[in-house]
């Protein structure tokens, strides 16, 4: 008995010693590099860093960009000025209000050095402040997706007060840096344990409707505390323990355990996953053998490959069309040629392709399960067919360098998460590994980039799907969607996350 | 003895120094790119460049070793391109878990696979150390990570009498209490070693008990438990004591499994990570401690083995 008393009395202890109720934490499955969104492209680094810095615009529910620190705007008649009235009296974490000289410093660092940014800035003349509060682009040519370029945060042009961006180059800035106009505001890292935001008491809030990522944000935690937890099953153990409020990524197989069990809640992930298999078009037997790549669509099962990789059938779906169902953009065209699974007619289009078994090197990488399985499926559907797969494993860093130099790999494989605008796709630059930059490609991107009217657009994006579907740069094996966990005493999360989980607006109940 | 640890010392730097010049050379030599890991995928080959270009990336590599290398004697191990922080402060933060983690499985590792060999040994071809024998096979073959998941299950998402995960600083909180983070990755770690120490102490114990002076001692007339704690435990201690360091050196090093389970910011796992990064800085500072320790423990059990055996004279 007394030893029972003991015993409870060391676990009421050690339960009372856990961290204070104001504090969410959040299980990561990494560590993101830096927080610098403007050169980083980390969805880690995303997730944390959209709580502390902010954009001129954003995205609502249905993913259209949507001012955020941006008033109004005005576009010119011929669509070539538009001037962006910002909003009076937002406040840096630093203390100073933001003007027009911060938003062109920050513009031009990402124009510059940015990831995403030369993608906007090829088009742009200048950027310039008109007053305090307004700022003017100057295009060289009409531009459509300006908006949802701005609106891009991963990777996007966050604001940076001017004498932090303005002498910022091209790595990324430090920590003892990292001052934006988020409703939290970046504390400390500590490497491995740790990345701390605690909210920002001067943060001036919109006053719309939340929407999406748009709206009013509200900071309901006095901090919130990013922890790297790698493995899967620590994540999972860690929220039913009570020792994480929020898990992300949890994999398939546990899918039907977690839904059914009362100690946490799932929450999918809208954003989806889309896993992706290139073909060189620099050197190899793919160079301008279209219907040698026909061919190898023709081997697939992409069914087959997504069961063996996800697992639950709600997690995934075998879906041609490159941008996902409930999207604008979603159509289809080409898909004759998605997943026929037709292993004979893909032998006869071989040998009409002028294809004898010459060897076709396939880089995977181990780092992420998804690759790996999927790999291993293709790659014996491929054999079957008669093609002569040398598959080629390696770490992530590997394949990122391989893929480099063409000489060295015929497919590789990679994902692709959400993007809002087709025109943000990785294979839609020509700088990427792959190289798809043939005639017909360019006139399609030129005609999709240079037409504000929405509808052309959306024909244009459908010629491009087609185009895809006939020139292969790239086969979009399916959509996947991930989903997180939480514990129930989380509330206001809603039904689906977005791309990158937000918390402001969120609270402990 | 002074001597002798003195010229043990100067004789660990031309070893470091070789360790140095080998894991430079390997870590250079293994494909990727820390930048394009860095800066994503989608950084162009003009943006890797660019930023190699400015971190010096791209000069010859004797170039960077010598820069590297001035660095380190001037106690400057550089800046983790990962974490922009310095590789010093990276790794001491680690150090921090990965040495009390370490301590404590060590201790429970002596209170528990000591004392049961011991009685294994003692109690040589009964029952008793049968049963021994096959417990301690049975731990030495649980895998650890089957281990730790189970003792969190049970004891952290079950009973919560203690934290699933983690570990925050107690050198930064000063709260000597986050020493229960490190209770189930200790018991965890522990099971295996004990297991080998168990039988170590056994076989050296038994090995002991066939020497003369131990037939000696009992001609004299001592009574058994001295003739076993003073003449066979005391005469097999040596190679316990070199058991015993090398296995804190793997513990301190060595426990990414373990690490990984319980999530805790430890050594082994940040050299993991670091490779797949390919942080070159943070790989090469950190194996270079390694190799530090791995020499300071060898110095400290030759030391032992002295201390414990008079015969054995240092010159």
């Amino acid at each position: 008995m007394k030893l029972k008393r003991t015993i409870l009395a060391i676990a009421l202890i050690l339960v009372t010693m856990t961290a204070s109720a104001a504090t969410f934490r959040y299980a990561t499955i990494a560590e993101p590099p830096s927080l610098d969104q403007h050169v980083l492209t980390s969805d880690q680094a995303t997730t944390i860093a959209q709580h502390v810095f902010e954009g001129l615009y954003t995205f609502n529910k249905s993913y259209d960009p949507i001012p955020m620190l941006v008033e109004k705007e005005s576009i010119s008649a011929d669509g070539k000025t538009i001037a962006l009235t910002l909003r009076q009296g937002v406040k840096f974490h630093n203390g100073k209000e933001m003007t027009s000289a911060d938003v062109v410093a920050s513009l031009n660092r990402w124009g510059v050095y940015g990831v995403r940014g030369p993608v906007l800035f090829e088009h742009i003349q200048k950027v310039e402040a008109s007053s305090k509060y307004v700022v003017t682009l100057v295009f060289k040519n009409v531009f459509a997706p300006w908006k949802t370029l701005l609106a891009f945060i991963n990777g996007g042009p966050v604001i940076y007060p001017e004498e932090i961006a303005k002498p910022a180059g091209k790595q990324p800035i430090p920590e003892t840096q990292y001052i934006g106009t988020g409703p939290y505001r970046f504390v400390q890292r500590n490497p491995g344990r740790f990345i701390l935001l605690e909210k920002f008491k001067d943060y001036v809030a919109r006053t719309d409707a939340a929407d999406g990522y748009g709206g009013k944000r509200v900071a309901q935690f006095d901090q919130i505390q990013f922890i790297p937890v790698n493995d899967v099953g620590t994540r999972v153990n860690g929220v039913k323990a009570g020792d994480y409020d929020y898990a992300e990524q949890i994999s398939g197989d546990l899918y039907e355990m977690l839904s059914g069990d009362a100690s946490v809640k799932t929450l999918l992930n809208e954003g989806v996953i889309m896993p992706l298999m290139f073909f060189d078009s620099s050197d190899g037997p793919f160079v301008g053998n279209y219907k040698l790549r026909v061919a190898v669509l023709t081997a697939l099962n992409t069914t087959a490959a997504l069961q063996a990789a996800v697992g639950p059938k709600n997690l995934w779906s075998a879906n041609g069309s490159i941008m996902p169902k409930g999207t604008s953009w979603f159509n289809s065209a080409g898909l004759e040629n998605y997943s026929p699974n037709n292993a004979a007619r893909a032998k006869a289009l071989a040998a009409e392709a002028g294809y004898k078994g010459e060897k076709i090197v396939f880089m995977v990488s181990s780092a992420y399960k998804m690759h790996n399985d999927i790999g291993l499926v293709f790659t014996k559907q491929l054999k079957d067919a008669g093609f002569n797969i040398d598959l080629q494993v390696y770490d992530w860093a590997t394949l990122v360098s391989k893929r480099g130099d063409g000489k060295q790999w015929d497919m590789f494989f990679t994902h692709h998460g959400f993007v809002p605008d087709p025109i943000l796709f990785s294979f839609m630059s020509e700088a990427y590994p792959g190289w798809w930059a043939s005639p017909e490609k360019k006139a399609l991107s030129q005609t999709f980039t240079s037409t504000l009217d929405q509808k052309k657009r959306l024909e244009t994006w459908t010629q491009i799907q087609k185009l895809m579907y006939e020139q292969v740069p790239v086969l979009k094996v399916g959509d996947v969607y991930t989903y997180d966990i939480y514990s129930p005493k989380v509330q206001d999360l809603g039904e689906t996350q977005l791309i990158w989980p937000k918390f402001w607006n969120v609270s402990f109940k | 003895m002074l001597k002798f640890v003195l010229r043990r010392i100067v004789g660990m730097i031309p070893s470091l120094f070789l360790v140095s010049v080998l894991v430079f050379g390997f870590v250079h030599l293994i494909p990727g790119d820390p930048i394009q890991i860095l800066l994503g995928d989608l950084a162009t080959p003009e943006q890797v460049a660019a930023v190699r270009e400015e971190m010096g990336l791209d000069k010859p590599i004797w170039v960077q070793y010598g820069k590297w290398i001035a660095g380190v004697v001037t106690g400057d191990m550089g800046n983790s391109i990962f974490f922009g922080q310095s590789v010093l402060s990276v790794i001491g933060n680690r150090a921090e878990t990965s040495i009390l983690l370490a301590l404590l499985t060590l201790l429970l590792i002596l209170f528990i696979g000591i004392p049961v060999g011991y009685l294994s040994a003692t109690r040589y071809g009964t029952k008793l150390d049968q049963s021994i024998s096959g417990i301690s096979m049975g731990f030495a073959s649980i895998p650890t990570f089957w281990l730790g998941l189970t003792l969190m299950t049970f004891f952290a998402v079950k009973l919560k009498w203690l934290p699933s995960s983690g570990f925050p600083s107690i050198f930064q909180s000063g709260n000597w209490g986050n020493l229960r983070y490190l209770i189930l990755p200790a018991i965890t770690l522990s099971a295996p070693n004990s297991a080998l120490i168990i039988r170590l102490t056994r076989a050296s114990m038994l090995d002991v008990f066939k020497e003369d002076y131990v037939r000696t001692a009992r001609a004299k007339g001592l009574r058994e438990p001295v003739v076993n704690v003073f003449h066979v435990f005391r005469n097999s201690m040596n190679s316990l004591v070199s058991a015993l360091g090398f296995t804190f050196a793997g513990l301190v090093s060595g426990t990414v499994v373990t690490e990984t389970v319980f999530s805790l910011p430890g050594i082994g796992k940040l050299v993991v990570d670091s490779v797949l990064r390919r942080d070159y800085p943070v790989i090469q500072g950190i194996i270079l401690c390694i190799a530090l320790l791995y020499m300071a423990i060898n110095l400290l059990v030759d030391i032992a083995y002295g201390w414990l055996d008079p015969r054995i004279r240092y010159s």
